[in-house]
């Protein structure tokens, strides 16, 4: 395994990093030198806290459970075309104007048909009107910016500034068997919708790592019953797939790859996330609140999926950025941040060069809980179940691809510079699983677990030793930020994964998500 | 900057060349209530909305018409609903004007009002001039906040026009469109029109259109750009507020007590056009002048102290969404409409919500500092997925962006954390 590769890097440089670890806040002090002697005793923590997060809000979302309601692409909502006329109108590449013009009047319950080749628009597709299905010849294959015999592109490398490709407003709405190429801003926008279906759609961009592609590929927001499934996401600045501000998404048998972020899930309850490919994107999976936002995302099962090598390097754009995912380090497999009742389950991780697994709390990145009233104060994390998943390895052992910005990325260069100095101590890179230790409800910190993450029955690589860390990121950030590293990385806690008070059978009322769904 | 010329026989550009304006048409200011003129669907009333006098044809299909009914809520309302207008193929067959630019010059028809916003919205330097048609009979009322609260049948138009040199704007001006909204039945549509190359006609453009565009601007340089005609459906961009089920309905938004109140030349004689309008007997509950509310003009320091021609300038070019009830808004928290007296919602050490890309700095507003206030950042970059407003706009509007600089810049420093 490869190992940590800034291993040599000065004193001042780990201090640095720190120091600029957003939540610590903590003075440039005159004990500079680390305390180099002192050892982590991973065993000395007590197992005083049993409660298995009975003090946490892990309980309080009772209720808010998936009502059954078989969200899998059919009408679950309050419109239908059933009984109504539905008419077809169908175009050919060449014919574009003609099909923006009718786009712009369409009657409810109209199939709109596209015939196969590559059709090229100078403004988005902008659709309001119910019932709408939007239907190609095939989604062609990567790389693709023109459509074939059997396949349909539609071509926005050209469109007006700051547009859309499609952008949509209907309940029941469908989209399926085409690609959106060069979008400048989202592909394919659903918003405020209904009974929102995507089904063999490809968005993709034409170069990798550009900044100023559009940011999102597959977007359902603020809508309802939505299903994107054996669809694929290239090369979104922000997330390939996202799910926001929406309540009953399945994501499903579909590939995000060379994103930012592949698949994000934001402020959004009830999800289900199965048997997808999320590789080579700078993180695989996110699964997170905002502050503000008045959604209170929960109830989020995460199954089947391959999330391994997401290394690339996070191209999101930053400026002093507010963007979430611009702040996540190359390597992240899974993020979480503000969740709360999510199982994993099924899974594959592995290669992923800072973690595998994240647990985060919204405290990270709004520490004013305040801001995060809209929600009900939705920014702790907590019931997090996570078993039978499979941990291939080769994770862990390159923060950040070694790009460390405290600036930019502050958990990575945090995290980069507690292991540097834990290395030095025998640790074998950052572990599987990782909390950052901020409890919100401030329990006391002999308490293990307080949030209630649990870890059972995961196949872990030969030779694993502790699987689980509990980082205390303030405290730790807080001594290493004076200086001593040894007193920082002794506040952080590692476990191995029978560790018992993670042993846990996940959270009750556990989710049905996904129990109505073939 | 600016002037106006008023005179209904001027050549191309009808009236009043603001030069600083608008893109879709003119914001929506949020208000208490919006305009109850286009009522929403379910039988949700007018919320307080002074629709009176004027029933709007009850429930509207929320504006995502496309004269497709909105099954199963029939028009029940009460009142003067009436036939649907039908759309022409071609804006002369709306009979709004005579001529053409390249005939002589396109002339309003008498009771086809041209009127002139004290402040407009921006939308590419294009010079814009505004019609307003009240069918015989019917009678507008007077809203304090809101847009006037115009009854089915009123046509009003814009039309957008690009002179060669802005420092010369009615010389060398051609048409690019007109856009025209109309109050069915049903609610208000918008439909866009695209002049020809001969300035002879503008035909209907459902799907929106692009034209290349270059001009001289007010410092010499040349500016050349793809100017999008929006389509019908993106219209409904700027053009909503949201009903009390979240549906977008749409609404006219220039046409506000506060941006009318200014004087225009009618048959060579200056009038107030709100009193112009009344004595037409277009408008009713017209209160007294001095009871009238006004918005400066932006753009001239001798008319308001910086932080109202700023905050003018935000009501009208950001506030039709950034309301309480806009998506924007609903999505953001943050209000810009004028009438907005929370510090932290006009963005005031105020993080977004969700602020996608890079956007220049943390807060919405940092008091002091404005190349690192997102608000700013966002009115000033051309970039794609980062610029606003979302559409209606394509290259920066210099004079703006640094109204708002120094109005960002007078604010007494903080830092926000």
């Amino acid at each position: 395994m490869p190992r940590l590769q800034w291993t040599r890097a000065t004193s001042a440089t780990l201090l640095a990093l720190v120091g600029a670890l957003s939540l610590t806040a903590c003075s440039d002090d005159d004990n500079t030198t680390p305390d180099s002697g002192v050892k982590v005793d991973a065993g000395t923590n007590t197992d005083a806290g049993t409660d298995a997060g009975t003090n946490t809000d892990a309980g309080t979302d009772a209720g808010s459970v998936d009502t059954g309601i078989p969200w899998d692409g059919g009408s679950a909502g309050t419109f239908s075309c059933e009984g109504k006329a539905q008419a077809t109108l169908n175009f050919a590449p060449g014919q574009e104007e003609a099909l923006q013009d009718q786009v712009n009047t369409l009657a409810e319950c109209t199939t709109i048909q596209l015939a196969a080749g590559t059709y090229t628009f100078d403004n988005a597709i902008t659709i309001r009107q119910k019932g709408i299905t939007l239907v190609g010849a095939g989604k062609g294959a990567k790389g693709e910016g023109t459509g074939g015999a059997s396949s349909t592109v539609l071509v926005f490398t050209n469109a007006a500034a700051n547009s859309n490709g499609l952008d949509v407003v209907g309940d029941r709405f469908t989209v399926s068997d085409l690609a959106v190429w060069n979008a400048k801003k989202d592909a394919i926008r659903v918003e405020s919708s209904m009974d929102v279906v995507m089904r063999r759609v490809r968005t993709e961009w034409a170069q990798a790592d550009k900044e100023s592609n559009g940011k999102y590929g597959l977007y359902p927001v603020k809508s309802k019953y939505v299903v994107i499934e054996d669809c694929e996401a290239y090369n979104a600045a922000d997330a390939g797939i996202y799910v926001g501000q929406t309540q009953y998404a399945v994501v499903r048998n579909s590939v995000a790859k060379q994103n930012v972020a592949g698949i994000e899930i934001e402020n959004t309850q009830y999800a289900y996330v199965l048997g997808n490919t999320a590789q080579d994107n700078t993180t695989g999976l996110v699964v997170f609140d905002l502050p503000g936002n008045p959604i209170r995302g929960t109830d989020i099962r995460v199954k089947n999926n391959i999330i391994t090598g997401n290394n690339r390097n996070n191209f999101a754009s930053v400026a002093a950025s507010s963007s979430t995912v611009s702040q996540v380090p190359a390597g992240t497999g899974t993020f979480m941040l503000a969740s709360r009742r999510v199982e994993l389950t099924g899974n594959t991780w592995g290669n992923n060069n800072t973690v595998d697994v994240a647990v985060l709390s919204g405290l990270t990145i709004e520490p004013n809980p305040a801001l995060w009233d809209a929600a009900g104060g939705n920014f702790a994390s907590s019931d997090v179940f996570i078993h039978g998943n499979t941990f291939q390895g080769g994770s862990g052992d390159n923060v950040d691809n070694g790009n460390l910005s405290p600036q930019l990325r502050p958990l990575g260069a945090a995290l980069a510079a507690l292991y540097t100095y834990g290395e030095q101590q025998g640790a074998k890179g950052v572990e599987h699983l990782v909390w950052d230790g901020v409890d919100p409800y401030n329990h006391a910190r002999a308490e293990v677990n307080p949030i209630n993450i649990c870890f059972a029955d995961n196949t872990l690589p030969a030779g694993t030793v502790n699987a689980i860390a509990d980082l205390d990121l303030v405290a730790a950030g807080e001594l290493a930020a004076k200086g001593n590293f040894a007193g920082g990385w002794a506040l952080t806690r590692h476990y191995p994964a029978t560790k018992a008070e993670f042993a846990c059978s996940g959270f009750s009322p556990a989710l049905t998500i996904g129990d109505n769904i073939r | 900057m600016s002037t106006s010329f008023v005179n209904p026989r001027l050549s191309v550009v009808l009236l009043a060349l603001s030069l600083a304006a608008c893109g879709s048409s003119d914001p929506e200011v949020p208000g208490p209530t919006p305009d109850s003129g286009t009522v929403p669907d379910a039988g949700t009333g007018d919320a307080g909305g002074p629709d009176a006098g004027e029933p709007d044809a009850g429930p509207v299909d929320a504006g995502t018409d496309a004269g497709a009914p909105d099954a199963g809520e029939p028009d029940a309302g009460p009142g003067d609903a009436g036939p649907s207008l039908a759309i022409p193929n071609v804006l002369s067959g709306f009979g709004l004007f005579t001529g053409s630019p390249a005939n002589g010059g396109l002339v309003p028809v008498e009771g086809n009002v041209p009127y002139t916003l004290s402040t407009a919205l921006f939308s590419d330097y294009a010079v814009k001039s505004r019609t307003l048609y009240i069918p015989p009979g019917k009678t507008a009322h007077y809203e304090p906040v809101a847009a006037l609260d115009l009854p089915v049948g009123t046509l009003i138009t814009k039309t957008f026009a690009f002179p060669a040199d802005l420092r010369k704007p009615d010389q060398d001006v051609r048409l690019i469109e007109t856009r025209v909204l109309v109050h069915q039945p049903s609610g208000w549509e918008a439909w866009p029109y695209v002049w020809n190359a001969e300035q002879t006609e503008a035909t209907l453009a459902t799907g929106g259109r692009t034209r290349d565009v270059t001009f001289t601007d007010l410092d010499g340089e040349t500016r050349s750009f793809r100017y999008p005609v929006p389509s019908k459906n993106q219209c409904q961009q700027c053009h909503h507020l949201l009903d009390g089920q979240g549906n977008q309905v749409m609404h006219p938004i220039g046409v506000k007590a506060r941006y009318l109140h200014r004087t225009n030349t009618y048959g060579g004689v200056e009038h107030d056009q709100l009193e112009y309008l009344a004595s037409l007997g277009k408008l009713d509950r017209l209160p007294a002048a001095v009871d009238l509310p006004k918005a400066p003009d932006a753009f001239n320091p001798q008319a308001a102290d910086l932080t109202t021609r700023a905050r003018t300038y935000l009501d009208i070019n950001c506030a039709h969404c950034h309301n309480p009830k806009g998506t924007a808004g609903v999505t953001s928290q943050l209000f810009l409409n004028f009438d907005n007296t929370s510090v932290f919602n006009l963005g005031e050490c105020k993080r977004p919500g969700s602020a996608g890309s890079g956007v220049g700095g943390e807060f919405d507003i940092l008091p002091g500092n404005h190349a690192e206030s997102i608000l700013w950042y966002r009115l000033h970059t051309e970039e794609d997925g980062k610029m606003m407003p979302q559409i209606g706009r394509t290259i920066h509007h210099k004079e703006g962006s640094q109204l708002i600089a120094d109005w960002i810049d007078s604010m007494t420093p903080k830092t926000c954390k």
